[in-house]
């Protein structure tokens, strides 16, 4: 099922929940959310759930409009960060639950509940109540009760943000295949981004109740559309830095109070289009330690990730993140000489924080 | 200054300073009491006589200060030195302590010529207890009994038709007035005869009074160094309790007595003893004497009332609250206002025109006659409406407390908003169910003033009202069988006393903390 | 729209409700107020009933025995309140609160009985308590201890009606206060008690000062409950002995509307009464919900349709 939704906006009587979104999601897609907290994610899922009316805009599913519809005639499911899991009922109780209201025949309940207790590794736990199971059960079984009613689209908000670390990833896996194989349109919602870069096809940015950029795992984070993505996607983030382009003997060079670099050619249109500062933004593994490096700095604080060191380093009076391996056994205060693969720099305006290479 | 000064640094180091803050400590709990009894003696009492109210009440306060001024005065010098580390050293100070405010306290009674040195009333003769009855030895030359012509030798025997001994005898006259009239009865030479003494009052000093006072204050301030101070509270809760536990005892005892006398059953000589269940005959259909009604219709409308007054709660209150609690509709905040200065108001100001209300729904077409004047359902509609205001309160708290998700998850399961209310929310507020329930059925088996006040007749009468009849009836009324009829009303109360206090104790404090 | 219906539909019991025994009843007792509807002229039907303006009010204002009950109210009210749904109240909340925990829930439980048997027993309990020798409780100990015994229905009928009101007023303010001195953090107990105070300076200069509030509420609370309650009153003395020796403003309007006591029941005049304490419990109900601000709970739903 496709999902359009035009121009929605949501207002908590001042406070701003989501404004002018623009969002086509494709049929079978799997589209994630990914914002800080509070920037309208749950709020936009609640509106395609019927829950909350938007104050513009309109929902469309396939081709009709379904603002006037109904959560019970939307034919969704969801799945919720605290399962909302019904105690009173049994796990069985809680799959049919929404057969029992679509009015599904007997037999046919019995059968469905049965085949998505299967699917989610839950047929054993069948006879019991939400609280006599873990967190991973109670959200399988949510799932379950998501998916019973073979939903056109299926929500998900942060459902594995309270799931240990191992458990989360297994779980990742099983929803992404999950969805593939049912072709169900999927919207997930999460401020993890790990988990939004390897399950998505594509993902939809906010902050502050604005969509920012709406573009595949890749695209985000090779070619980030404004500032804000470039420094929210990527862990550890983008190393930002105040500089001024330069033209010296005929090469285009980067310039700041504590370092300067030359540039490659292809960045003289985007020199070309900004005017006096810019900021300049580097990935973390785009700088490499080098002792035949052109910049010189100072370590200032190891911090030992397990597969890597994370180093903050100072040069001149900037800091630098970046990744070291950990067997050169780096110590704050040693002397170190860094190169800059400057071909993968990203230069933003500081103003609208757009990018400047690419639009 | 300096005075005040030296009454509040007082150096509790040395054994002197204990001592003197021991003083202190008695002298101020007498002021104290003292000050209380001349506020509601002297100064409370005339503001009320002159506001046209009677004055039994100061009147009775302050003579109960003035009762517990001396034993408040003891406690506070014992106690001031009841921190002591040794214990013999605080007893010895303590004993000195009070009996030195007791000396006071003495000494200011002979001033005022009050307590033992007050005149006592007396009949002016001696006289020993013996076998046939109160020997008089001895009469005071001119005295009262002389005038009236006892005799030495004389036997008496009665005051009136009462049998006394020597101690009643004293007792009477020690509570006797000036010149109050005393017929005795005594036997001279084996011939019966009667004549009348007058009391007369008697100047003197009653010094068996003052050493009893004496030892009551020494033990007083033994007591209160040696006593464990933790029972003190367990002592005072159970004495501010006691009236209740014997009003409840006398409602069982007299239950199975034929009649009473305090909490003691009788038999027809007058002794104690004499029990039986004749009172609880009417179970088993004996008539309840001059009143028509079947006690078991009266028992049927009582639960009936009861019954539906808490179906009829729950839902209301539940779907009210729910609404309040978890809709969004124009009104909403109005409503929710509303609910809340109506649990503040009085309902019971609108007995009156309520009265009028209940006369025109008697008149609708069809459903008149159930919600009328003079029904049960008219009489269940008006009790709702009272519990109503809490009831939303106290469900619209407990829907407050559901997880909004589980509801949102509900409605895009395919529930709408009635079967998410019926089979997924109230489910879950069972407790609040419970307790509302409980509060709603009690309301309505001891309902007495809405059912007296609109109801006439058998159709309606329910227990309570029931027994008012029973009392108020101009024949003499026999209270073991109303008692009878009372406990057998309060079995429910008391098997919900035994297992829902938790439950009571929260509600009755009006919801205000069983929303929050 | 739908969303609305569906609200009201839940909300309708519960409206209908308090529009025909509260709202209605509020505008039906100050128009009878102003009738002169007695047993002679007597209709249930409004508009037939006879205006006469606010003529019941001028009587009432030369009425000699409206002045009587007017301060018996304020005694009654005032001495009740003092004595017991205060005072006693955050005595034994403050007694059983630094005893055993379950001792001290016995305590309370038993004090919730009193408010839990039916009025009629209750009274039937305290009357046989406050009978004449030989057959009251109060005067057979009194004739045990040799004191003298009383005719305590005719001669201190304030003393029990304040008692019995008292008995019962005292658990509403226990269970307010108790549950206010148990949310006293535990930290500041154990602070004052390093500090090496006393069980009765804790009292004073920790517990007592956060019970303000509570305090607040329950004096303002119990004085309107008081004020307008008159049940126990009517069972146990019915306003006598004698004339309105304890009659209360509210007895009175029951009196004068609702009981034929003289045969002669005054709906207007016992209408005037009752609007005396329906103005004034609806401004002290206002007061509350402002004061407490209990209007501060209520917050905005999170499911906008249906
Ligand atoms: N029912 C509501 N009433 C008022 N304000 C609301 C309501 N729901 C959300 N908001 C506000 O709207 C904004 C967006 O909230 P939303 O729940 O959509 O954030 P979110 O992106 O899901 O955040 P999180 O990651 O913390 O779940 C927040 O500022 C929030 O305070
Ligand atoms: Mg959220």
């Amino acid at each position: 099922m496709e999902v359009e939704l035009s121009n929605l906006s949501k207002k908590f009587g001042d406070v701003v929940g989501v404004e002018a979104l623009d969002l086509d999601i494709h049929d079978g897609e799997f589209v994630a959310f990914l914002g800080p907290s509070g920037c309208g994610k749950t709020t936009t899922l609640l509106m395609m759930a019927g829950i909350y009316r938007p104050t513009t805009g309109t929902i469309r599913f396939g081709d009709r409009i379904v603002n006037q519809l109904q959560p019970r005639d939307r034919n969704i499911g969801m799945v919720f960060q605290s399962y909302a899991l019904y105690p009173h009922m049994t796990v069985f109780g809680n799959i049919t639950y929404p057969l029992k209201l679509k009015k599904v025949p007997r037999q046919e309940q019995q059968r469905r509940v049965e085949a998505a207790a299967e699917t989610m590794g839950i047929a054993h736990l069948l006879d019991r109540r939400p609280a006599q199971l873990s967190g991973g059960q109670q959200q399988r079984v949510a799932l379950g009760r998501a998916l019973v009613k073979e939903p056109d689209i299926l929500l998900f908000d942060e459902p594995l943000s309270n799931l240990d670390a191992r458990l989360r990833l297994t779980m990742r896996g099983e929803i992404r295949s999950l969805q593939k194989r049912l072709g169900i349109t999927a919207i997930y919602v999460t401020h993890d981004q790990v988990e939004a870069l390897t399950m998505a096809d594509r993902i939809a940015v906010m902050n502050l109740g604005r969509l920012q950029a709406f573009a595949t795992p890749d695209d985000l984070y090779e070619r980030p559309p404004t500032k804000f993505i470039a420094g929210f996607v990527g862990n550890p983030p983008m190393n930002f830095l105040d500089i001024e382009f330069a033209q010296e003997n005929g090469t285009l060079q980067l310039r700041s109070e504590s370092l300067e670099l030359g540039l490659p050619p292809e960045f003289a249109a985007a020199a070309a289009a900004a005017d006096g500062a810019v900021t300049f933004g580097i990935r973390p593994e785009d700088i490499i330690l080098d002792d035949n490096g052109p910049v010189s700095g100072e370590v200032f604080v190891v911090e030992p990730l397990g597969r890597d060191d994370l180093l903050d380093i100072i040069v001149g009076t900037e800091h630098f993140l970046l990744l070291a391996d950990p067997k050169r056994k780096s110590r704050a205060g040693d002397r170190v000489r860094l190169s800059f693969d400057m071909t993968r720099a990203h230069f933003f305006d500081p103003r609208s924080e757009l990018a400047l290479s690419w639009k | 200054m300096a005075a005040a000064g030296a009454l509040t640094n007082i150096n509790t180091d040395s054994m002197s300073g204990r001592l003197l803050l021991a003083l202190r400590n008695g002298l101020l709990a007498a002021l104290a009491m003292a000050l209380l009894a001349f506020v509601f003696h002297s100064l409370l009492r005339p503001v009320i006589g002159s506001a046209l109210v009677e004055e039994t009440l100061t009147i009775t306060l302050s003579r109960l200060f003035l009762v517990l001024l001396p034993i408040a005065a003891y406690l506070a010098a014992g106690t001031a030195v009841r921190n002591m580390e040794e214990r013999h050293k605080a007893l010895i100070l303590a004993l000195v302590a009070v009996s030195a405010v007791y000396a006071l306290v003495v000494g200011a009674q002979a001033f005022l010529g009050a307590g033992p040195f007050a005149p006592r009333p007396s009949l002016q003769f001696s006289a020993r207890q013996t076998d046939e009855g109160i020997l008089v030895e001895a009469l005071e030359a001119g005295g009262a009994a002389e005038q009236a012509g006892l005799q030495p030798g004389d036997i008496v025997t009665a005051i009136r038709r009462d049998q006394v001994t020597l101690t009643e005898l004293n007792r009477r006259v020690g509570l006797a007035e000036d010149d109050d009239p005393f017929r005795l009865r005594y036997i001279r030479n084996g011939e019966q005869d009667q004549l009348t003494v007058r009391a007369v009052l008697q100047s003197g000093v009653d010094y068996s009074a003052i050493v009893t006072g004496l030892v009551i204050a020494l033990v007083i301030a033994a007591l209160s160094i040696y006593w464990p101070g933790r029972t003190l509270p367990y002592i005072l809760l159970a004495v501010s309790l006691l009236p209740m536990v014997v009003g409840y005892l006398w409602l069982i005892i007299a239950t199975f007595s034929y009649r009473t006398r305090g909490i003691l059953p009788l038999d027809g000589q007058g002794n104690i003893g004499g029990l039986t269940i004749e009172n609880w005959g009417f179970l088993v259909g004996k008539d309840i004497a001059g009143l028509e009604f079947s006690i078991w219709q009266v028992t049927l409308n009582s639960f009936l009332l009861a019954v539906m007054m808490t179906a009829v709660v729950l839902l209301v209150s539940s779907m009210a609250g729910y609404a309040l609690s978890r809709m969004s509709f124009a009104g909403r905040k109005f409503f929710l206002s509303f609910t809340l200065i109506l649990h503040g108001f009085p309902a019971v100001t609108l007995l009156i025109p309520i009265f009028f209300i209940l006369l025109n729904l008697g008149n609708l077409p069809l459903i008149g006659d159930l919600i009328g004047f003079n029904t049960l359902g008219g009489i269940t509609l008006v009790m709702v409406a009272f519990d109503l205001p809490l009831g939303i309160w106290l469900m619209k708290g407990f829907f407050d407390h559901i997880p909004w998700d589980m509801e949102r998850s509900a409605l895009i399961d395919g529930a709408s908003r009635w079967r998410v209310y019926r089979e997924i929310v109230l489910p879950q507020i069972r407790p609040g169910l419970l307790a509302l329930g409980i509060f709603a059925f009690i309301g309505g088996w001891n309902a007495f003033l809405i059912p007296q006040t609109y109801s006439i007749g058998a159709g309606t009468v329910n227990l309570p009202v029931f027994l008012n009849e029973l009392i108020d009836e101009t024949a003499p009324v026999d209270w073991n069988q109303v008692a009878a009829v009372g406990l057998f009303q309060l079995i429910p109360i008391f098997i919900f006393f035994v297992f829902a206090q938790e439950y009571l104790l929260n509600i009755y404090a009006g919801g205000t903390k069983g929303s929050s | 729209m739908q969303a609305n219906l569906t609200a009201y539909g839940f909300m309708a019991p519960a409206g209908l409700l308090v529009l025909l025994f509260f709202f209605l009843p509020v505008l039906i007792v100050l128009y009878l107020s102003l009738t002169n509807l007695a047993s002679a002229n007597f209709t249930s039907n409004l508009a037939e009933m006879e205006f006469i303006g606010l003529r019941n009010f001028q009587t009432l204002l030369n009425d000699q025995f409206a002045k009587k009950i007017f301060f018996n109210t304020i005694f009654y009210v005032m001495s009740t309140l003092a004595l017991f749904n205060v005072t006693a109240a955050l005595i034994v909340s403050l007694l059983t609160a630094h005893i055993n925990r379950r001792a001290g829930f016995v305590f309370r439980a038993l004090w919730i009985l009193p408010r839990i048997t039916t009025s009629t027993v209750y009274i039937l309990i305290w009357r046989r308590m406050m009978a004449e020798a030989p057959f009251g409780i109060i005067n057979q100990v009194n004739t045990a201890l040799g004191w003298p015994t009383w005719n305590y229905g005719a001669e201190n009928p304030w003393v029990f009606v304040i008692l019995v009101n008292g008995f019962i007023g005292i658990s509403f303010g226990m269970i307010i206060f108790t549950s206010a001195i148990e949310s006293i953090p535990a930290d500041l107990m154990n602070a004052s008690l390093v500090d090496g105070s006393t069980y009765l300076q804790r009292i004073r200069h920790v517990t007592l000062p956060l019970l303000r509030w509570p305090l607040l509420f329950v004096v303002t609370y119990q004085s309107l409950s008081l004020l307008t309650s008159f049940e126990q009153i009517l069972l146990l003395t019915d306003g006598g002995p004698g004339l309105y020796r304890t009659e209360v403003w509210a007895l009175t309007a029951f009196h004068r509307a609702l009981s034929n006591y003289f045969g002669n029941t005054q709906w207007g005049y016992g209408s005037a009464f009752a609007v005396v304490l329906v103005i004034i419990g609806v401004i002290l109900a206002v007061v509350y919900m402002r004061v407490f601000r209990f209007d501060e709970l209520v917050a905005e739903p999170r499911i906008e349709v249906l």
